[in-house]
């Protein structure tokens, strides 16, 4: 599996590119904006960038979404039909994916929005803006807050603990640090 | 990898695999490593007592768990490198750039964070008794609940979240 990770300009929001070594097929998580880094990243191993999963529908995440559509040519999938005005192919909990040889899998973690998705494949998962390094993301009422953090203790902490979690916003972390030590689980 | 053919903030390809004895539980105790590129590698719970990391390019670099006590990591890039939960007693961070840095729940007397840069860092939860953030810039850091007691924040520039840490005898 290739793996890069991109500090956006855009509210520090992260995106990263998962690719197959064998297939090279490649998706992008998270578009926030359109950062020329993609396209270095892909020609540097090889990879064509077929998918681009957005995990929730915040500006911050799919502002660029359009443009790199438009610059790579490939598929949109969400937890939306239609997302940030790009049609999306609607992903909802337990529906597979495959990035070449790489098989994910789709759980929704909804609370901060109620369209918010995260992808689980081998070793690691990313989880937008539901989980991050010490914290969660922010719900507009207690009844959203209590959704997303249930929703990571079904999904996300029943991974081993060594799963890799890559967040929205921040740095990456483990399943078995956020259990142990983040604030509003412990 | 040079710095810069760096493409992405952090990477995880094939070079990153190409030294074997690199690996998560790795004993590097002692071991003079500075300036190298251990940048997106996975080296969770590993020894790196004493180690020499001078300068060294650690963007990325898993290193939750692991035992750096007493190492020597002044100068080095730390940029969203994992250290969750390590042990940090007596090391030295001092000058490091240490942006959007994972330090939940670690733990550490006596470290020298003075200089470095600790924006976006995440050290919540986070034992750091007597240690030194003089001139840090902790700008959107978050100490949440972190036990500060005794640590030397003068001179630091920047806000940080310290809601419920303790802040016991720390110096501002």
């Amino acid at each position: 599996m290739i793996f890069g990770h991109f500090l956006l300009g855009v509210n520090e929001a992260n995106a990263f590119i998962l690719g197959c070594e064998e297939t090279k097929e490649a998706w992008l998580i998270d578009a926030g904006e359109y950062d020329p880094r993609f396209g270095r990243f892909l020609d540097k191993y090889g990879l064509t960038l077929t998918g681009i999963l957005v995990t929730h529908g915040h500006w911050d995440h799919t502002d660029g979404l359009a443009e790199c559509v438009a610059a790579f040519k490939a598929k949109v999938y969400s937890n939306l039909d239609t997302m940030a005005g790009v049609a999306s192919t609607q992903l909802g909990h337990g529906d597979v994916i495959h990035i070449g040889r790489i098989e994910g899998h789709i759980v929704e973690t909804p609370g901060h929005t109620p369209d918010g998705i995260s992808l689980i494949v081998p070793g690691m998962v990313f989880t937008g803006d539901a989980l991050f390094n010490g914290s969660v993301g922010g719900t507009g009422t207690p009844a959203d807050h209590d959704r997303q953090l249930q929703a990571i203790r079904d999904h996300i902490f029943s991974l081993p603990v060594e799963t890799q979690v890559h967040v929205g916003h921040g740095p990456s972390t483990t399943v078995g640090i956020e259990k142990q030590y983040n604030p509003f689980f412990v | 990898m040079q710095e810069s053919d760096r493409i992405a903030d952090v990477e995880q390809g094939p070079e990153q695999r190409a030294h074997p004895e690199w690996q998560p539980g790795a004993d590097l105790s002692g071991q003079q490593l500075d300036g190298l590129d251990l940048s997106g590698m996975r080296l969770s719970g590993a020894n790196l007592r004493g180690v020499h990391l001078q300068s060294a390019n650690l963007k990325g670099t898993w290193l939750d768990g692991a035992n750096l006590t007493g190492a020597n990591l002044a100068g080095a890039d730390l940029q969203f490198a994992v250290l969750g939960g390590a042990i940090l007693d007596g090391a030295s961070f001092a000058g490091a750039n240490m942006h959007s840095v994972n330090l939940v729940g670690a733990r550490g007397t006596r470290v020298d964070f003075s200089k470095a840069n600790l924006y976006y860092a995440r050290p919540g939860n986070a034992v750091l008794h007597e240690c030194i953030f003089r001139q840090a810039n902790i700008q959107r850091a978050i100490f949440r609940r972190a036990d500060l007691r005794g640590s030397d924040f003068t001179g630091a520039q920047g806000q940080a979240n310290f809601d419920r840490a303790n802040k016991e005898g720390v110096r501002e």
